[in-house]
């Protein structure tokens, strides 16, 4: 259960504005749905795949496009032979396209949460002049996961000294007792946490009505533009040639 | 200006207790320090909410007239305006981030006041330089431990720069570094005449600092003193008020120094070892605590306190062993006889009721949990629900529950921290009472005065480091006050970053990554001419299948074929390998000059305390197991797997069933090999322990086989290796039996995959659904890749064992390092002066404010008794050490901030042990000026006396000294060392000791060396001999880590008697000395030396 919400782009050869990624999330989304080529799905995956190495995650872009060309391969491997009992063909092709149309939104996801840090994008949603009655609760929500994290991490401690156990036995055995466990201190720990942190947030100024400024530069460059036109680009082509497909029909 | 008009708050609402304040009528000037105190629940935290706004603003309530902040009436005006004057930092530090990053949250206030991004850039840097925050900055906040915390909220007020700072309890969670910081940081605050409102328990800190001391009662006002007052106050009257100390100067353990009594042990832990994050925090040979103590676990923030409970208990994976009451446990087992009480305590309540809490898993019956929250004073509140109730109930019910449940030791996590005097009083007095219940009670506390006033032991850790466990007799009272007391501030706080094996052992690679890659390229197609046979034999089978014609002729190709391959695979395996280790031999060398660096840049102190044997380990062994990871599982371990997977796939081209199978046999032993890892590494910690164990047997038993043969102690000695031989058996095997079936089954998946896919594969064939030839390609494919897996997993296996190794490597090193500038020597003379400094060796304090000057030119002597300090300010001199407070300065300039070339060719050092190296004599002179010239050094030798010894030799200057000068006599090595230090010619010259060898034969000459060294230097001179230094410009006597007296011999003479009575026993050794001394030179000192002691 880690989320690594800390985000990190120091290490990023370019690094992209925050509402860059949300778009290209955006993107990912549409053009995973209206994709079904699988040329254009690795070609759209290695893109992907590319930029998020860019922005300073190397290691886990070679790793999440080594597995999408695996599970391609694979997949093209079970078409091209079409041999096999039906009903297993069929979970195998459906697992691999279910994965691969995931693909796209995941890796947008995980360069979006992973490389921003919460201060950006706060910036960001400033910069695109939402109502801070939207972007403060987010910026809470974000803050809570971790929040939750460690208290967890601490119950989990706690619970070992009580001898109560969370597994998949104890769960059938008497469920109910469990989830009491699990979720009493959970909350009342959590409460407690959470309103001390709103007063500490109030009592430093932090005030719906007020504008902020922000420590964060976030602007749109070059490179922001650039990636802006290509996905965006993409995004819609693919949407409007799927819906010229359909209206072919 | 603050001004309360009459003001009264009352909580209302509907978590409101009607609890508050009343007529409060109040005001604090500009740039005034004002401390609100009082016991638990008096309303000090309610004023300073009232001052920030939260009250009315954030808690509803019922406000009575008004607060006004200068013009501003806070009680009416938004949050938002008041937070740009007011600044709060509040009491927990888990709850008062908004971000998640450091640095963010620093700007966070800023941002709030709209400020522009060049300005809170610049804030944030202005903060980080006041604060030293330089090892906090970027950091994730969950990372970071409560004190730590709890600096970056001040810093993040202070980057706000408001007018008024209120801080409710600031230094709850923070380490006396961090206090002292937290103090320096308010000091400066208020000298920018800022307003400062404070509510604190812990008020020593303070005296200094506050203006006026408002004490609450019941929510009232009930009096106001000035510091001085407080401070006046007695003990008695202070407690009748609820009150914490004033100081710490005179801090006594309640019920006088413990005796301590001869106890058993109750917790016994071996080489215990913890890593987080690819880091080894935890760094612990052997801790044991006695039966019934209650034991007070102190430490700086961030130096691994809460980890060592923690592992301790079990609930954190650790390595080594841990016994509770003679027996060792797992740390499956741990927890149930442990029992951690947390400093957040909700985590820990689980029921709907206080009695179902303190019966919750436990065999105790109804009668005795309200037996156990009778004497808690919890029986009135049995049937409410835990979360009802006040912290410390909520702390008491947690106890109760570990008494209930028949725990047998009971940590404690910060308990007092927030508490006031009667809180902590009666927590003290809970302890003590609990005490014969359990067998061991460890604190982890920053609160001396909960220790002394019922902790029986202390166990101190630095930096993962135990550095002692002593119990609180008078000794140990003196040792917790210097702890609390000791004024250095320095942040221990270090950037722990996160960083894989793998990632880290590239790291040291450097410019040799290329060889490795083209390594791992070469062995990648050696592995492919593996498979490749298994194709060709494919089509040969493939043929006869067909019904084609096998001919000697058409089989030829293919056969010549299988024999390249083998050959090809053996040239390119080869040449791999030689590239890859020339590869990991370049890195082993970056490796140890890294390691070297550091040790050179660490306190020389430090690196004794390793132990040359250690050193030895560390520096060859340990990186010697590196070579088996760079020069084979790197690329051996890419290539194999790289062939793998490639095989697999191209069996999925020709039948994605059988491709399918196959990788899930893989999966399966791939898995078993997981599995062997996960519970390979929890015993990995304690088997290398007992490795380390069994070497250092070895090494003392060898070192120590004269004193064992003189003394007729061989069967002592043999035990003591026969038992860790023995031990070091058991761990190893059992090592091996924990991974044993997990090798059998990953070994036996491997070796067989085409058991698996043979019948599977010819039903297919029988059905008719796969062909024949298809068939037999996947057959060979099997067999090529088990050799290859089997490789990579007996690779994979042995990742955590050198993981386990660089991180004690890199443990082994992390001490923290000479504080050394890179100016030169800058200084205005070459006076030498101690400021006011404070030094000690771990426990103890050694210096306790020594200051002095010696003038340049003349000679300045240190005396006293043995253990004084004498050595401890030569040692200073030479930058052995840094100090804990105060300056050591040449000419003005601190030698901190200067090179350790610059300061070593200013002083000269001349100490009792010379070491020689094994060179003829004219090397080991110019040792002192490398660049000399022949003439130089034969001239320095004349004067130093040694020309008539040395020409004597049989080889003149080129005789070699044999190892560390063992052809010389003591008095021969000290003049070559003064030989040394005159052809050095630095202007200060320290001489410890340095005429310890003198004796009548040779005094004459010593006396004329030394006189040649010191002619027209700043000298610094310890002797025990004292006639040698009557002479001296200035005597400074020094004992117990003070200066009592300094003066010319003739006037200590007549006003010091500690001076009176060294002389004395100088000149009644001196006469000893000489009636032995004629016969026998070496047994003259000797006898010196025992005199002294």
């Amino acid at each position: 259960m880690d989320f690594d919400l800390y985000g990190d782009d120091s290490r990023g050869v370019i690094k992209l504005d925050p509402r860059t990624k949300l778009l290209l999330f955006l993107a990912s989304s549409i053009v995973s749905l209206n994709l079904y080529g699988i040329t254009s799905m690795v070609v759209f995956s290695l893109l992907l795949c590319v930029l998020l190495a860019l922005c300073g995650r190397p290691g886990t872009a070679l790793k999440a496009f080594i597995a999408f060309a695996i599970v391609a391969y694979l997949r093209s491997c079970l078409d091209a032979q079409g041999t096999g009992s039906a009903g297993v063909v069929m979970i195998c092709q459906a697992l691999a396209t279910i994965f691969m149309f995931m693909f796209p939104v995941l890796i947008s996801l995980v360069m979006l949460v992973q490389t921003t840090r919460i201060s950006q994008f706060l910036a960001a949603f400033q910069a695109m002049h939402l109502p801070a009655t939207i972007v403060i609760p987010v910026a809470v929500l974000f803050r809570f996961i971790p929040a939750v994290q460690d208290e967890w991490q601490g119950i989990r401690k706690a619970m070992a000294f009580r001898g109560i156990r969370i597994d998949a036995q104890s769960v059938v055995r008497q469920p109910f007792k469990t989830i009491e466990y699990m979720l009493v201190p959970l909350l009342f720990s959590s409460i407690s946490v959470m309103e001390e942190l709103a007063a500490a947030a109030e009592a430093r100024g932090l005030d719906a009505e007020h504008t902020r400024s922000s420590y964060e530069d976030v602007r749109l460059g070059v490179a922001d533009y650039v990636v802006i036109v290509l996905f965006g680009g993409i995004a819609v082509y693919t949407a409007l040639n799927v819906r010229r497909a359909v209206m072919g029909q | 200006m603050i001004r309360f008009d009459n003001a009264s708050f009352h909580y209302g609402g509907e978590h409101g207790t009607g609890e508050g304040v009343d007529d409060i009528d109040l005001t604090i000037r500009d740039g005034e320090c004002v401390l609100f105190c009082g016991k638990s629940g008096c309303g000090k935290t309610t004023i300073t909410r009232m001052i920030n706004g939260l009250a009315p603003h954030f808690y509803e309530g019922l406000m009575e007239r008004a607060v006004y902040v200068d013009d501003i009436c806070v009680s009416t005006a938004p949050l938002s305006t008041t937070s740009s004057i007011v600044g709060s930092v509040f009491q927990n530090p888990k709850s008062q981030f908004f971000n998640v990053d450091s640095t963010g949250e620093l700007a966070f206030g800023c941002e709030n006041q709209c400020m522009s991004r060049e300005e809170i850039q610049a804030r944030i840097e202005m903060t980080r330089d006041d604060m030293q925050l330089d090892a906090l900055m970027n950091r994730n906040i969950f990372d970071l431990s409560g004190g730590e915390k709890q600096q970056i909220a001040c810093g993040s007020v202070y980057a706000a720069q408001p007018s008024i700072y209120v801080m409710d309890e600031p230094s709850s969670n923070l380490d006396r570094k961090a206090i002292r910081r937290l103090h320096d940081i308010l000091v400066r605050i208020k000298a920018n005449g800022n307003t400062i409102v404070l509510s604190e328990h812990r008020l020593y800190y303070l005296m200094d600092l506050v203006d006026r001391v408002v004490y609450m009662e019941d929510g009232r006002i009930a009096a106001e003193y000035s510091a001085a007052q407080l401070a006046a106050m007695g003990d008695d009257e202070l407690r009748r008020l609820g009150l914490r100390c004033a100081s710490l100067e005179h801090l006594q353990r309640a019920e006088g120094p413990y005796a301590a009594e001869p106890a058993s042990v109750t917790l016994e832990a071996l080489d215990l070892s913890c890593n987080r994050g690819g880091v080894q925090i935890l760094d612990i040979e052997r801790l044991t605590l006695p039966e019934n103590s209650i034991v007070a676990l102190i430490g700086d923030n961030g130096c691994g306190k809460s980890t060592l409970s923690e592992a301790l208990c079990g609930v954190i994976p650790s390595g080594g062993s841990v016994a509770f009451g003679g027996t060792y446990l797992s740390s499956k087992v741990r927890p149930r006889k442990s029992y951690l009480v947390m400093q957040d305590v909700n985590r820990q309540l689980f029921s709907e009721s206080v009695i179902e809490e303190v019966l919750l898993n436990s065999d105790a019956s109804r009668e005795r949990a309200l037996e156990v929250l009778d004497a808690l004073g919890l029986a009135s509140c049995a049937d409410r629900h835990p979360a009802s109730l006040s912290g410390g109930q909520k702390q008491r019910v947690a106890i109760a529950s570990a008494l209930c449940a028949g725990k047998d030791i009971l940590f404690y996590d910060e308990p007092t921290s927030g508490l006031d005097r009667t809180g902590m009083e009666s927590f003290g007095q809970l302890l003590k009472d609990t005490k014969d219940q359990v067998k061991c009670q460890v604190i982890v506390t920053h609160d001396p005065e909960l220790i002394m006033q019922a902790c029986t032991h202390v166990l101190r850790v630095d930096n993962g480091r135990v550095l002692g466990v002593y119990p609180l007799d008078a000794e140990g009272i003196e040792r917790v006050r210097y702890y609390f007391l000791s004024e250095d501030d320095g942040s221990t706080s270090r950037r722990r970053e996160k960083v894989s094996v793998l990632g880290k052992i590239w790291s040291y690679t450097g410019d040799h990554k290329r060889k490795t890659v083209a390594a791992a390229v070469f062995m990648t197609l050696g592995a492919i001419c593996q498979v490749l046979p298994y194709l060709i034999v494919y089509q040969l089978i493939d043929a006869v299948v067909q019904g084609r014609d096998l001919t000697l002729q058409g089989s030829v190709v293919p056969l010549a074929g299988i024999l390249a391959c083998l050959v090809l695979y053996a040239v390119l395996y080869m040449f791999g390998l030689q590239l890859s280790h020339r590869a990991a031999y370049r890195t082993l060398e970056n490796i140890r000059c890294s390691l070297q660096e550091k040790m050179e840049a660490q306190p020389i102190g430090a690196v004794r305390d390793m132990g040359s044997g250690a050193v030895k380990k560390l520096l060859n062994d340990d990186v010697d197991s590196i070579e088996l990871l760079l020069a084979h599982m790197i690329p051996e371990g890419i290539a194999n797997l790289a062939v793998a997977v490639v095989a697999l796939l191209v069996m999925a081209a020709i039948d994605w069933r059988l491709c399918l199978l196959t990788t899930i046999m893989v999966g399966f032993g791939v898995s078993a090999s997981g599995q062997m890892m996960a519970t390979g590494v929890d015993k990995l910690g304690t088997y290398f322990a007992s490795t380390k164990r069994l070497n250092n047997t070895i090494v003392e038993y060898v070192n120590g086989m004269e004193v064992v043969r003189v003394f007729n102690r061989s069967g002592e000695s043999y035990q003591k290796f026969e038992e860790s031989t023995l031990n070091y058996r058991d761990f190893a095997l059992d090592w091996y039996r924990t991974c044993w079936p997990w090798m059998a089954v990953y070994g036996s998946v491997f070796f067989s995959i085409t058991l698996y896919t043979l019948p599977f594969g010819a039903l297919l064939v029988l059905l008719g659904q796969l062909g024949i030839s298809s068939y037999v390609l996947c057959l060979c494919m099997s067999f090529g890749i088990g050799p290859l897996l089997t490789h990579v997993m007996t690779f994979i296996s042995s990742i955590p064992q050198v993981n386990y190794k660089i991180q004690a490597l890199e443990k082994a090193m992390d001490r923290m390092p000479l504080k050394t500038g890179t100016a030169a020597f800058e200084g205005a003379s070459h006076d030498v002066s101690f400021e006011d400094v404070h030094f000690g060796y771990g426990n103890d304090e050694v210096l306790k404010g020594i200051s002095f000057v010696a003038p340049a030119g003349r000679m300045t002597a240190l005396v006293g008794p043995s253990g004084s300090g004498k050595s401890t300010i030569a040692k200073l001199i030479v930058h052995y050490y840094d100090v804990e407070s105060g300056r050591v300065c040449i000419g003005g300039q601190d030698l901190r901030d200067m090179s350790l070339e610059a300061l070593n060719s200013q002083v000269s050092y001349v100490s009792q042990d010379l070491f020689l190296f094994n060179q003829p004599i004219m090397e080991n002179i110019r040792v002192g000026k490398p660049d000399a010239t022949d003439e130089e050094v034969l001239d320095a030798a004349r004067r130093a006396q040694c020309d008539e010894f040395v020409t004597a030799l049989p080889q003149g200057y080129q005789t070699p000294c044999g190892a560390a000068g063992a052809m010389l006599s003591g008095g021969q090595r000290q003049r070559i060392a003064f030989a040394r230090a005159i052809l050095k010619d630095a202007p200060v010259v320290v001489l410890d000791e340095a005429t310890a060898y003198i004796d009548p034969e040779n005094a004459e000459k010593m006396n004329a060396a030394v006189a040649e060294l010191v002619a027209g230097k700043t000298v610094i001179v310890i002797a025990h001999r004292l006639s040698s230094i009557a002479h001296a410009h200035n005597i400074i006597v020094v004992d117990d880590g003070r200066i009592v007296a300094s003066g010319t011999h003739e006037e200590l003479l007549a006003v010091c008697p500690l001076y009176v009575a060294l002389w004395n026993a100088s000149e009644e050794a001196a006469f000893w000395g000489l009636k032995g001394g004629s016969a026998y030179p070496d047994e003259a000192s000797a006898h010196e030396s025992e005199v002294e002691s």
